[in-house]
């Protein structure tokens, strides 16, 4: 069922990613990047090995982070809920079939194409600046919310309200559970990383909309959609959300200091000389 | 995680203090600040508070469901409440074993006879954790001879005794019941057959299971829980509430066999017979004793031998887990109402034979049976377990129900049982393999009750809920829901040819547990008027879909005495009608009730506490 489940979200985000491509990044970028290619991928290698390492360090300690946090004990659902509990009700109680299909198609497509097809929209510019302000941002996200859900214990609505919050996604499409399951463990919702990661794409796209104007509104709106959905859908509850936001900006300004303050290759120039020759030399 | 030698300290979380320390007051926002709070009330003028353990809704919505219409229903009489969520393991360990709470929602696992309640009210049990008595209720003049002798009378005679219990269970209250769910669960009838044999909570669902096809080599069956991937300890309290993988696992002496008529008792399994002796009305200090014989060359998993003194050590270890080398005994958190119908010191294996045990029990044949379910340990495993656990203490402490020897799963999970432990991997399955060994697949056995393991694996997948778990068996991908299915699933179950719908009998009930040693809920006027701020008749048609029904007393069918059972025509509860109608709160007779209690309000509509 997971198999089957990957593989329509596979084929989905694809389309919409070509779609995207040919609308929003032109044949000219194409153009330059089929020369430039090895440069830029070069220039992104480094903060991209990061990234996969803080993937494959999250997957691991996901196995050992919920029993630490049993451990530590911080349960902030009840807190939460008195805070909070009525807003997601009123965002419930605004439910149609129609909405929630809108949001179930946002929670799971428009999330992993509004994640990706910036990868390939930054790589097709000259100035690698961009994208590796990317990568690094998502890297902080999943570095910190990691942290944060090490030690905060929290349920989301649709465990604590399933009444009212009818646990919309996975009612209408139990296998999404599959898919979910395989990222999120239902105790971890402080902060919502999904939002924290939609909001860092939308941040960036706010910053290079100059370059792309009109992906700049297509990942605000598609940065708020997916926001909504997480509470809509009874995943998050509004506490999450902006801390999810706080999160995404928190990394954002952090990827805009990091990046360019240390080149991985000129270190390697000053103290690696041979390897800098032999770089030099497969050019 | 290992014992600590100190327990709790005056009842308050030993973590959320170790988290408040290390965190600074401010951020505990949790554990500690109930604890505190609940002091802080007990002799001011504040607002009343009370904190409601549940667990989350992935795998049990109506749990939490019934918690928050209860709390609800508290705050409109004008009770501070908080919602408590934990994991289904941390929600059994605040409960049981470290008696954090005012009131839970939970589900008793309860037994199809009613002696089960010595376990749940004995006072014997109140200071121990574990499933004994988690509500650390006592009343040893009223209950405790009750519940003695009843486990001595037979016929009518122990029918007025358990009538009695009830009786005053239902004016005492020290728990409520409040349902009990109907047990659906779905299978595809195109690879076994034989699903209607055996209740599927139990070993007996998962024996017999004729594979349709040579080719068929393993049984995919779907947990929503998951316990089973982490620990199958049998003598843990929090890996499980019930359910068939101890007794899968580990064969017992006898087993529960229920026939057709819904009759049940209890049939020899690994005791190929016992014989009762019962002391004659002129030999008033002799005991009833048991002579079982155990079936011969039965072997554990390792291949060593089970013998009678693997069955003598069972029940002493269950009495005491530290053998006596503790500072002081430290019982099982798990099996001890029934360890207690025999008297494990008198336990006599036989000079002449391997297979032959005299065990006196402290009741009548038919309910000392029940003692014989209880799994059989091997004995070279668990006192090597224990030794090492001596060796490297040192200091010998054994905090009951707490200590490392019952809370790991790292012991082996060796028994003799049909199936062997194969592999686990966490939050994903947990593999049993057919035991080829076991007695039940000789050919010269007698008793259709007899039913051997016949797939070569069994292997018990997690999945994340009812509804994916039934879209997972129509699809193909799983043979049977092994969980008990939520109510609100069943409709979902289509009629296509080769999907069964099962529905097993259920003694299982949801109930309000009270901790009767913290006030207010050490009242009983009080646990009255809380118990009436449910409405039995609404949860059942609005959180269970009608897939359940309601209950005033936690027995099941012919033990319920008349003037306890469901009143159809008013649908209301016969001792504490709900204050109110269809689920909505009467607050004015509400809080009558509470002012009658001793609980008065404040100008502001706040309850107050008492003192």
């Amino acid at each position: 069922m997971l198999v089957r489940v990957l593989l329509q979200l596979t084929v989905v985000v694809t389309l919409m990613i070509l779609i995207s491509t040919a609308l929003f990044v032109g044949r000219y970028r194409l153009r330059d990047t089929r020369v430039e290619w090895r440069s830029r991928i070069r220039a992104a290698a480094p903060i991209t090995i990061a990234l996969a390492v803080v993937l494959l360090f999250n997957s691991v300690a996901r196995q050992i982070v919920p029993d630490l946090s049993w451990m530590i004990d911080w349960n902030f659902t009840e807190p939460i809920y008195d805070i909070e509990g009525e807003f997601i009700l009123w965002l419930q109680s605004q439910a149609t079939p129609a909405v929630t299909a809108y949001f179930s198609f946002i929670y799971i497509y428009g999330y992993v194409f509004l994640l990706i097809f910036p990868v390939v929209a930054y790589f097709a510019l000259s100035n690698t600046r961009p994208l590796r302000e990317l990568l690094t941002a998502y890297t902080l996200n999943y570095a910190l919310g990691l942290l944060l859900y090490t030690f905060v214990i929290a349920y989301g609505p649709r465990n604590m309200m399933p009444d009212l919050v009818e646990a919309l996604l996975y009612d209408t499409y139990p296998q999404y559970q599959h898919l979910t399951r395989q990222v999120n463990r239902n105790t971890n919702v402080f902060p919502s990383l999904h939002t924290s990661l939609a909001a860092t794409v939308s941040f960036l796209a706010y910053r290079t909309r100059e370059i792309y104007p009109t992906w700049n509104l297509l990942a605000a709106g598609l940065g708020v959609s997916v926001a909504i959905s997480t509470m809509y859908l009874g995943i998050h509850w509004v506490i999450d959300v902006l801390a999810g936001i706080v999160l995404a900006y928190i990394s954002v300004e952090l990827a805009g200091v990091l990046v360019g303050r240390w080149s991985l290759s000129e270190w390697l120039d000053g103290h690696v000389p041979s390897l800098g020759a032999f770089r030099d030399s497969n050019e | 995680m290992n014992c600590d030698t100190n327990g709790p300290v005056d009842g308050v979380d030993r973590r959320s203090v170790l988290a408040a320390g290390a965190a600074g007051l401010s951020l505990s926002l949790s554990g500690c600040i109930d604890t505190v709070r609940s002091v802080v009330n007990d002799d001011g003028d504040d607002q009343l508070s009370l904190s409601i353990v549940t667990v989350p809704a992935d795998g049990d919505r109506e749990n939490v469901r019934i918690a928050r219409h209860l709390e609800s229903n508290l705050e409109a009489v004008g009770v501070d409440v908080t919602l408590t969520m934990r994991s289904r393991s941390e929600f059994l360990e605040k409960v049981l074993i470290d008696h954090d709470f005012d009131l839970y929602v939970g589900r008793h696992p309860a037994d199809y006879d009613p002696d089960f309640l010595y376990e749940a009210l004995h006072s014997t049990y109140a200071d121990e954790a574990g499933w004994q008595n988690p509500f650390r209720y006592s009343n040893p003049t009223f209950f405790d001879p009750l519940l003695e002798e009843q486990r001595r009378a037979e016929g009518e005679e122990r029918r007025a005794r358990i009538d009695s219990v009830l009786d005053g269970l239902a004016e005492e209250k020290p728990f409520e019941p409040i349902c009990r769910p109907g047990e659906y669960r779905v299978a595809r009838t195109d690879r076994f057959d034989g699903w209607d044999d055996g209740h599927l909570a139990t070993r007996r669902g998962y024996l017999g299971l004729d594979p349709l096809d040579e080719e068929i080599d393993r049984l995919d069956a779907l947990v929503t829980d998951a316990r089973p991937s982490q620990n199958v300890n049998p003598l843990s309290a929090t890996a499980r509430e019930r359910g068939p993988i101890v007794d899968l696992l580990y064969d017992s002496l006898g087993t529960v066999h229920s026939s057709d008529d819904g009759e049940h008792e209890i049939a020899e399994w690994l005791a190929e017979s016992w014989e009762w002796e019962t002391p004659s009305d002129d030999e008033p200090g002799e005991k009833t004793i048991a002579t079982v014989t155990l079936r011969e060359d039965c072997t554990f998993h390792d291949g060593e031998p089970v013998t009678a003194a693997d069955v003598a050590f069972t029940y002493r270890f269950i009495a005491d887990t530290a053998l006596g080398q503790a500072d002081s005994p430290s019982p099982a958190p798990r099996y001890r109402g029934l360890t207690s119908l025999i008297d494990e010191h008198g336990i006599e294996i036989d000079d002449e034979s391997d297979y032959r045990l005299r065990i006196p029990v402290e009741a009548d044949r038919a309910v000392a049976e029940r003692a014989f379910t209880v799994p059989i340990l091997p004995r070279h495993i668990w006192r090597e377990e224990l030794r090492d656990r001596i060796d490297t203490a040192g200091d010998v402490t054994a905090p009951q129900g707490q200590w490392g020897l019952v809370t790991t799963s790292s012991v082996d999970p060796i028994g003799s049982g049909p199936y062997q432990f194969e592999s686990q991997s966490d939050r994903d399955y947990l593999a049993l393999e057919r035991f080829d060994d076991h007695f039940t697949r000789r050919e010269d056995l007698d008793g259709d009750h007899l039913l051997a393991p016949m797939v070569e694996e069994l292997r018990f997948n997690v999945d994340p809920g009812s509804s994916s778990s039934i879209a997972r068996v129509e699809s193909g991908a799983a043979d049977v829901t092994s969980s008990m299915l939520e109510t609100h699933a069943i409709n979902e179950i289509s009629d296509e040819p080769e999907i069964q719908r099962l529905e097993d009998p259920s003694w299982t009930f949801y109930h309000l547990g009270f901790n009767t040693r913290v006030p207010p809920c050490s009242n009983p006027h009080f646990r009255r008027a809380v118990s009436q701020l449910i409405d039995k008749k609404w949860v059942v048609e609005e959180i269970f879909y009608d897939h359940a029904e309601p209950i005033a007393t936690p027995v099941a069918d012919e033990w319920v005495p008349d003037e306890l059972a469901w009143d159809d025509d008013t649908s209301e509860d016969p001792v504490t009608p709900f204050v109110g109608t269809d689920g909505s709160l009467n607050v004015e007779a509400a809080r009558a009730a509470f002012d009658a209690a001793g609980y008065a309000s404040d100008s502001d509509g706040r309850l107050l506490g008492r003192y």
